[in-house]
């Protein structure tokens, strides 16, 4: 007698579909959980205050020799009015948020390139958001942060914290600016002086991967690093465009080759 | 074809149609200042996913979900196909090859949104998921028809 034939059941390729899909997925969140660099080690203010000091007293030497670096110039040319501070000197705007990569990322360049034509007051140590691209970025957050020049002016709007809750409310002005400069809304988003503006990050934030602030400010001090080519090089850049709104003053900063050179291209 | 051979792709043909709207919604928030309908903090973050380098197609300025147009155009006219009874069988077997192609290439997307974003956007997953139930529908239907297929072999003749 012949035996019947064992059919596959109706739901069986349904059921291995759904569960090896199930299974992939599991996979996924393993190799993101394995793949994120934990949140580096918070440090005291002590130890981020010498971490501040190493970044904005680099030698102008090393600052000349790495240039434009590997930074990307996102810098576009923009027309509008002289766009000036409360105390009618050129404003410097920033706009962006503490969870974003780009934004950690940016925050080096543009706190060592303004360092060079004034001083900071007040800055924080923090990390990008643990739960987006380049998770836990160091940092230094703007939010309460002061800035003085005898150059320039400074704002900066930190609209939410690592885990967006809301932090700082633009102005009205400010909200236009975002508005005319950087219709796709990407962050973060500088204004230097309605001359030039960029969003974005100049650089990719992954080469601050795994790092903690002092790895970074160590790496900084070789002008050869991955660091210094990527956050120098952008710091060059921002100080490039800060030297064309205070018609390069000072000299010391504006006057060298390096800065010399990105001008002319700007 | 009976109701019951219609009730299979009549379900493709809707999950397709939904994936459908999905997909030109998205296109048209990406190319209009409508906002999106996404909440935007945690796991859960549209915008982050459709803001990102991955939301376009690679080398050109053309959104993923234009691709999903595509796809969900064509599974909606495999299954209508399906439904009007004409080459049934042939177009059982081809709305499985094209949802096997749709489900690898979902894959590869929830792929990106966990491992490379490490987050995830409700309206793609609703587009994955339709996707998903096509490939389940389109496997439902062929093997429905291999089945009819093999009674109408089989049958005795009558005398």
């Amino acid at each position: 007698m012949r035996k019947p034939v064992r059919r596959t059941p109706g739901w069986l390729p349904a059921a291995a579909t759904i569960g090896a899909i199930a299974l992939l997925v599991v996979a996924f969140l393993g190799i993101r959980w394995a793949t994120t660099p934990p949140a580096p080690a918070p440090i005291d203010s002590t130890h981020a205050a010498a971490v501040l000091s190493t970044i904005t007293s680099l030698p102008p030497s090393e600052l000349e020799q790495v240039g434009s670096g590997s930074a990307a110039n996102r810098l576009k040319p923009v027309s509008g009015p002289a766009l000036l501070g409360p105390g009618g000197k050129p404003l410097v705007f920033y706009f962006g948020a503490e969870y974003c990569p780009y934004c950690a990322a940016e925050r080096w360049p543009i706190i060592i390139a303004l360092s060079r034509f004034g001083a900071f007051s007040g800055l924080k140590t923090t990390t990008s958001s643990s739960s987006d691209i380049y998770a836990n970025t160091p940092t230094f957050t703007f939010h309460r942060a002061t800035y003085s020049s005898q150059y320039i002016e400074f704002q900066a709007v930190e609209t939410t914290d690592r885990n967006q809750n809301s932090l700082d409310s633009p102005t009205q002005a400010q909200v236009a600016l975002v508005n005319r400069f950087d219709a796709s809304g990407s962050i973060p988003f500088v204004d230097l002086g309605n001359r030039y503006a960029f969003s974005g990050a100049t650089y990719a934030p992954d080469s601050l991967q795994g790092m903690s602030w002092q790895q970074i400010a160590d790496a900084l001090q070789q002008a050869d690093s991955v660091q210094a080519k990527a956050i120098l090089g952008s710091a060059n850049l921002i100080a490039a465009a800060v030297c064309k709104l205070t018609s390069d003053q000072p000299a010391e900063v504006c006057s060298g080759a390096a800065i010399q050179s990105i001008e002319a291209k700007l | 074809m009976g109701r019951h051979d219609r009730l299979l792709p009549g379900l493709a043909a809707l999950a397709s149609v939904a994936g459908l709207g999905v997909s030109v919604y998205l296109t048209v928030v990406h190319y209009s200042a409508i906002p999106l309908v996404c909440t935007s903090s945690g796991a859960v973050n549209c915008e982050r996913v459709l803001s990102s380098g991955y939301a376009v197609i690679a080398g050109s300025a053309l959104p993923t979900s234009a691709a999903g147009i595509a796809w969900f155009t064509v599974s909606t006219a495999l299954a209508v196909g399906q439904l009007s009874g004409r080459g049934a069988p042939l177009l059982a077997l081809l709305q499985v090859a094209w949802s096997a192609l749709g489900l690898v290439t979902v894959l590869g997307l929830v792929f990106i949104e966990i491992v490379m974003l490490g987050t995830i956007c409700v309206w793609c997953t609703a587009a994955h998921a339709l996707v998903l139930a096509t490939f389940l529908l389109a496997i439902a239907i062929w093997q429905s028809a291999t089945e009819s297929a093999r009674s109408m072999n089989t049958r005795p003749m009558r005398k």
